[in-house]
């Protein structure tokens, strides 16, 4: 794993009339966590979507580790190493939080996938998935059908899936939402964990969290970047309390 | 997981005794009745693989199934092909048939893909029946289709050719097996679980998509030119939508995304159809409605039943 360098060029996402995402410039820092914060409708899951090739973009680019990637599809881009996480749960609930991962770790090894022996002769894939269970802390669940965890372990294993293919730039959609007071300590435990060393983008709605974990703060705001820095410094900028007294109370 | 196995080994034991049983009736009619089932049990597994495991309604299938029927008939009738290079061929036109299907279906997804496969088989069983009438025999068909010539046996024999159909029906089921363990078939599975997650994983939904597809319009192919020489006649009417219909029935009767729950969906259907139809001659709006109470109180078929799934319904998989 290697710090992935992200950036975009003047990004634009239109929904019909509405420009969900208008003209947003900014180069992530590698290696470094950036959250990213802003009232509800601001743009934060539409430009991740644009980063991860899930909406058109309408204008602008996109730039992967120094390549153009603004018109990959999405298993193209999982394969030049973006990771992503997202808001709703996407897992596959009837299938064993094991299989969750083994799939994720096949969709990573082979590009044309083997049809020739069964799935559970592939050991290294195995150990792979394995792996990854232990570092979310899903080893004692191996067995279990993933739709039966708890909303917050089914937050851990949506992580572990963007994990598997070893990402060197991280999309993180939410990743705590709706995880309970309780197990909030050890969700963000594993995402300092899991974040070491790659370049993550975080979107996150409770401050107390992205304050501590961020490295870099970008605030959005109808669409566009309206402040950018250090986590002290966007707490202490007034044009930021503004949009976000203005706005959400 | 292991209610799974024992229902599986189950069920494989049903499909063995039927196979068993039929040759050990004296006479024709059980060979008979089971080699139909054989046949078409091919042409279903084929067909789940595409509707059970990626998930893809195809309403086109009848197109590859009649098509394979076609290819293998004129390779041997016109053109003095053996059976088993003209049973290869049925298996590579239905293959190709199903990638060019597929090049215009796919471009739509649920409903869409539902109704183009349906509009695009129909524009073939439309062709087939007035302006290829020199390759299909028009609405009479062609009839006197062979069967193969191999070891000396006399495959004209209906016992004899029964056992070949057995060894084909045995191999394509093992294959079939083998693909939907594979990372290969898991994928697929995924896919269809979720395919926004998949591509997101790295997997190429759209190449996957037509692998399955192409893979069973091989098996259609085949299983399309087995019935041809089974019946020694082919007509347009195996291209007709309602053979399309017919699979899709035997498919969700014997519980769709399960390898052995249709080969007792085509049996059950069989079956039903032999029965029903010494006694009326509305025998498929009978089989409607058996198909209407399985879909209401056996929602996973008739599999369901060996697999222990209830009525309880699959638990979402957003």
């Amino acid at each position: 794993m290697s710090a992935g360098t992200l950036k975009c060029n003047d990004i634009r996402v239109s929904f019909g009339g509405l420009k969900a995402v208008d003209g947003v410039s900014y180069e992530f820092r590698p290696g470094k966590l950036t959250g990213i914060i802003g009232p509800n409708g601001a743009g934060k899951t539409t430009l991740m979507n644009a980063l991860s090739g899930h909406a058109a973009t309408s204008g602008g680019s996109v730039i992967l580790g120094g390549r153009d990637v603004t018109r990959l599809p999405v298993h193209e881009r999982t394969r030049a190493g973006l990771g992503r996480s997202f808001q709703m749960t996407k897992i596959f609930a009837d299938m064993s939080v094991l299989e969750n991962l083994e799939i994720a770790a096949f969709a990573h090894r082979y590009r044309v996938q083997p049809f020739w022996a069964p799935a559970r002769r592939f050991r290294a894939v195995r150990e792979r998935a394995e792996a990854v269970l232990e570092e979310i802390g899903l080893f004692r669940l191996a067995r279990r059908p993933a739709g039966t965890l708890s909303h917050g372990d089914q937050r851990a294993l949506e992580v572990g899936l963007a994990l598997l293919s070893d990402p060197s730039v991280l999309l993180l959609d939410e990743p705590l939402a709706g995880v309970g007071r309780d197990q909030l300590d050890g969700a963000v435990a594993l995402i300092e964990k899991i974040v070491r060393g790659r370049t993550v983008l975080l979107i996150e709605h409770n401050m107390d969290v992205v304050m501590k974990v961020s490295d870099e703060l970008v605030v959005m705001v109808r669409g566009r970047i309206l402040s950018a820095g250090s986590p002290a410094g966007i707490r202490a900028d007034k044009a930021v309390r503004a949009a976000y007294l203005g706005e959400e109370d | 997981m292991t209610r799974r196995i024992v229902g599986t080994a189950l069920m494989g034991l049903v499909i063995a005794a039927m196979i068993v049983a039929a040759w050990l009736v004296p006479g024709e009619q059980g060979v008979n009745l089971v080699s139909l089932i054989l046949v078409w049990a091919l042409f279903a597994i084929g067909f789940d693989l595409v509707f059970g495991v990626a998930g893809m309604m195809s309403f086109g299938h009848a197109a590859l199934f009649g098509v394979g029927g076609y290819v293998a008939t004129n390779l041997m009738v016109f053109h003095g092909l053996d059976f088993m290079s003209a049973l290869a061929a049925a298996a590579v036109g239905g293959a190709l048939l199903a990638f060019g299907l597929s090049v215009f279906a796919m471009r739509v997804s649920g409903l869409f893909f539902s109704l183009l496969t349906l509009a695009l088989a129909q524009m073939i069983y439309v062709l087939a029946s007035n302006r290829l009438r020199h390759w299909t025999g028009g609405l009479d068909g062609i009839a006197g289709v062979p069967r193969p010539a191999l070891l000396g046996v006399d495959f004209y024999d209906n016992r004899n050719y029964y056992l070949f159909l057995v060894a084909v029906f045995v191999a394509g089921l093992a294959l079939m097996a083998l693909l939907r363990t594979s990372p290969f078939g898991r994928a697929l599975r995924a896919i269809q679980a979720n395919d926004v997650r998949a591509a997101q994983l790295g997997y190429n939904v759209n190449r996957l998509r037509q692998s399955a597809f192409i893979v069973s319009g091989a098996y259609a192919g085949v299983s399309g030119a087995l019935l041809a020489s089974l019946m020694f006649y082919i007509s347009p009417q195996m291209l007709h939508w309602t053979t399309s219909g017919d699979v899709v029935i035997m498919a969700v009767l014997g519980g769709k995304g399960t390898l052995l729950g249709p080969v007792l969906g085509v049996a059950l259907f069989e079956l039903l159809k032999e029965e029903l139809s010494q006694y009326t001659q509305y025998w498929y709006g009978l089989i409607g409605l058996v198909f209407i109470l399985a879909t209401i109180f056996l929602r996973h078929g008739i599999a369901g039943l060996f697999l222990g799934r209830g009525d309880e319904g699959k638990g979402g998989s957003s």
